[in-house]
């Protein structure tokens, strides 16, 4: 009795570095040797996909990059997927930041990614997405929701030049927008409440698009505006980019993750019974 | 992609790969010098670049245009001039005066948008029945948005005492809320560990375990 009822209490105050050793271990195990286990696709991750599925080459969207280098792990998968699906349907993309000043460093990190994506300078071949016709980098924009309210009225009064000095006007994909009208949609990529701003100042004001592959814990508050029908869809973190990933048939760095993250899942889930068990089992028998 | 061949990408990718198991050091064994030392790094690193970005966009945005003739941008280079008096106590008061122009300001922006897309859309959400395509769980799903809005406001309503018949109405909606909070912390366990593979699949693939991405 006495030795059963040590043993409760030991997993109770077992040292908390020997479970992170377990996590830490245990999560490189799926990276080594994947598991493939089945992914169900949500409904928000399907109405983004189909949404963007009725884009063509005519159509301009804003990829807004609102997270730092820090989630590249949780947002950059999603932000690549989208990025692809819109290459694939030859949509133009404005890629702008006015969340995070390391923005440069996830713009480098999603052309890495995505070979189409030709920078400045640089020849395009058949297939491939020309600088400044097809997509263009606007870089950092300081000023939060203020900047976001002036962008969806006059992009031309906010800024005057791409990231790498050409003006504005010089820009040709730039020929026919003005404002959050000629915009399809922001798909906003955020770790904080930068789809709030963008719902308010681009989706009322204007009737803009609006959807977010946001970070895990902002789904649920994101998912508020889906159900009102103010944005059009949303991606849970990585475990919404390896949805995405399916959608498009193109499987990568989310998928191998998510057995990464179902691993930690498993992990979180028997340290809590074990812990509720212990706590239980010691008061039963009068040990707190 | 391929593994970085250039000598700089390499020592980058290595000193990545010491400064993420330099920061982990304080959970896996305890708080070091080692830890000390990539914490100030990183702080200081992530300073060094907001004052460079801030300083360019200071440069871009405003210096330039002033310069092009522009000089209503003037009012705004007084008014962040003015915050810099925060640290002098004796002339602090002028500090208030941009503070209060950025609160108006932000303000203003946000409710043209807030009414409708925080309060007006969240009600038509909740109340708006699912179409006629719905599926049984559509409607479950509607059902339990409308009830538990309207429970969890009950809760928040402080005007009447939550006692009698009312008691239950409340109670109920502190259950619901404490279930909204349950699946928020979830999901931000969900972020967490999403950061915390992301930078184990990084060591992996310094240290040409796994392929780099």
């Amino acid at each position: 009795m006495g030795e059963s009822q040590s043993i409760w209490v030991k997993l109770g105050a077992v040292d908390k570095r020997i479970l992170y050793w377990i996590l830490f271990i245990s999560l490189a195990i799926p990276y080594i040797r994947p598991i493939g286990l089945p992914v169900s696709i949500a409904e928000t991750s399907y109405a983004l996909y189909n949404f963007i599925e009725k884009l063509g080459p005519n159509d301009v969207v804003v990829m807004a990059i609102e997270f730092g280098v820090s989630a590249w792990s949780e947002c950059l998968p999603g932000f690549v997927a989208v990025s692809k699906h819109l290459v694939m349907r030859g949509v133009k993309i404005i890629y702008w930041c006015v969340g995070y000043t390391d923005c440069d460093l996830t713009m480098e990190a999603v052309m890495a990614r995505i070979p189409q994506l030709k920078g400045p300078g640089q020849p395009a071949g058949p297939g491939d997405y020309k600088y400044g016709v097809d997509w263009v980098y606007m870089g950092y924009i300081a000023g939060g929701e203020t900047t976001v309210a002036q962008l969806a009225d006059d992009i031309r009064q906010v800024l005057r030049a791409d990231k790498y000095g050409t003006p504005i006007d010089q820009i040709p994909l730039f020929q026919n927008v003005r404002n959050a009208k000629d915009i399809k949609i922001v798909i906003d990529s955020t770790t904080g409440d930068y789809g709030d701003y963008y719902v308010r100042q681009w989706r009322i004001r204007y009737g803009t698009a609006v959807a977010e592959i946001g970070i895990a814990m902002n789904y649920s508050t994101f998912m508020a505006y889906y159900q009102a029908g103010l944005a059009v869809g949303a991606l849970k973190g990585i475990r919404g980019a390896a949805e995405y990933e399916k959608l498009i048939g193109q499987l990568g760095e989310a998928t191998t993750s998510l057995d990464a993250l179902n691993v930690s899942h498993l992990l979180v889930i028997i340290a809590i019974i074990m812990a509720n068990l212990s706590y239980v089992m010691t008061r039963r028998r009068g040990g707190g | 992609m391929p593994y970085p061949t250039n000598p700089a990408d390499i020592i980058g990718a290595w000193v990545g790969a010491f400064l993420t198991l330099a920061i982990y050091s304080y959970i896996l064994y305890k708080e070091t010098r080692v830890y000390r030392l990539a914490e100030y790094i990183y702080v200081g690193i992530a300073f060094a670049v907001s004052l460079t970005i801030s300083v360019q966009q200071i440069w871009n945005q405003i210096i330039v245009r002033i310069l092009g003739g522009q000089y209503i941008y003037i009012i705004g280079v007084i008014l962040g001039l003015m915050l810099l008096t925060l640290p002098f106590k004796s002339i602090r008061w002028i500090s208030r005066y941009p503070v209060i122009f950025l609160m108006g300001l932000g303000f203003g922006v946000t409710i043209r948008g807030a009414l409708t897309a925080n309060i007006v859309g969240q009600i038509r959400g909740s109340i708006t029945p699912p179409g006629a395509t719905a599926t049984m769980l559509d409607w479950f799903n509607f059902a339990w948005i409308c009830l538990g809005t309207l429970l969890i406001i009950s809760y928040f309503t402080f005007t009447v005492e939550h006692t009698g018949w009312y008691y239950y109405p409340t109670k109920l909606g502190r259950y619901i809320l404490l279930l909204g909070l349950g699946a928020y912390y979830g999901n931000t366990v969900q972020f967490r560990m999403t950061m915390l593979a992301g930078r184990v699949q990084y060591l992996l693939q310094v240290f040409k375990i796994i392929p780099w991405p």
